[in-house]
């Protein structure tokens, strides 16, 4: 089984994988591109899983050589399972990057990592709100001290395809894809 | 008062009231949508880039995108 690390660059998904994979790692070059990505291997629940730490991305509309790189990891790993690293600090900036592989149909667990920032900061993160919104699994994490990381394979063996049309039914939203120009502000919910 | 972004003072905040729809999607995700809150955080000088503060997280815009953002600052 093939598992992509997806997220935001500098969100802890190089961490992670080094926690998950230990120093069994290889490096390689993505054809075309200077981009590198990583690959390792572990095993989880029995089962030999190919983990690919794939470069930062902001969104699947590329704008340069790692984005490009993260967009074709997608399309030619229709099997894939993901796990999509946020900054638990910025919360709300890594959903959009979430939403659109989850649209994409890939079965994902959400880490929310950093967590121990976002509660020095004092941010409180309902993960199981979250959770139930999305319906997929939210996983708080430390990746540097390791907390969470375990829970994150764990869950991802047990997630299915998310539905996009059912975060929206939870969020009583449903007109908002008749609104083409909708900028996603949330004011139009109230009318 | 209604005013391109980056002509917002440091330190001061609006609402942004319009993106451009060519700029929308990129923009979104970085987390700066229509209805969000920002704080001008740095300004470079010679028309450099600028940084705001969205939900947390910074985001710098080059001032020609900076520019064709509408906000609504606060008085």
């Amino acid at each position: 089984m093939k598992v992509l690390l997806m997220g935001h660059p500098n969100v802890g998904k190089s961490v992670i994988f080094n926690r998950l994979t230990g120093a069994n790692v290889i490096s390689s070059n993505y054809p075309g591109t200077t981009v590198d990505y990583t690959q390792g291997y572990m095993r989880q629940s029995g089962q030999d899983i190919q983990l690919v730490d794939v470069p930062g991305t902001f969104s699947l509309e590329p704008r340069d050589k790692a984005e490009e790189v993260a967009v074709k990891m997608l399309r030619e790993n229709r099997d894939a399972r993901v796990i999509c690293v946020i900054d638990a600090s910025k919360l709300e900036r890594g959903l959009y990057l979430a939403l659109e592989i989850m649209e994409q149909g890939f079965p994902m667990v959400l880490a929310l990592n950093q967590w121990d920032i976002a509660q020095d900061k004092n941010m409180v993160i309902d993960a199981r709100k979250l959770e139930h919104i999305l319906g997929i699994p939210v996983v708080p994490t430390v990746a540097i001290s390791g907390e969470g990381v375990s829970t994150l394979m764990a869950r991802l063996m047990e997630t299915g395809p998310a539905s996009p049309t059912e975060i929206l039914t939870r969020l009583k939203v449903g007109d908002l894809m008749t609104h083409p120009e909708c900028s996603g502000c949330g004011r139009c919910l109230a009318h | 008062m209604r005013q391109p972004l980056d002509r917002m003072a440091f330190e001061q905040e609006g609402e942004v009231v319009d993106i451009p729809l060519d700029l929308r999607s990129r923009l979104a995700a970085l987390g700066l949508r229509v209805g969000k809150r920002v704080r001008m955080i740095t300004r470079e000088p010679l028309r450099g880039p600028v940084v705001v503060l969205v939900e947390h997280a910074s985001v710098s815009l080059g001032i020609g995108i900076a520019d064709r953002i509408c906000v609504e600052v606060d008085e």
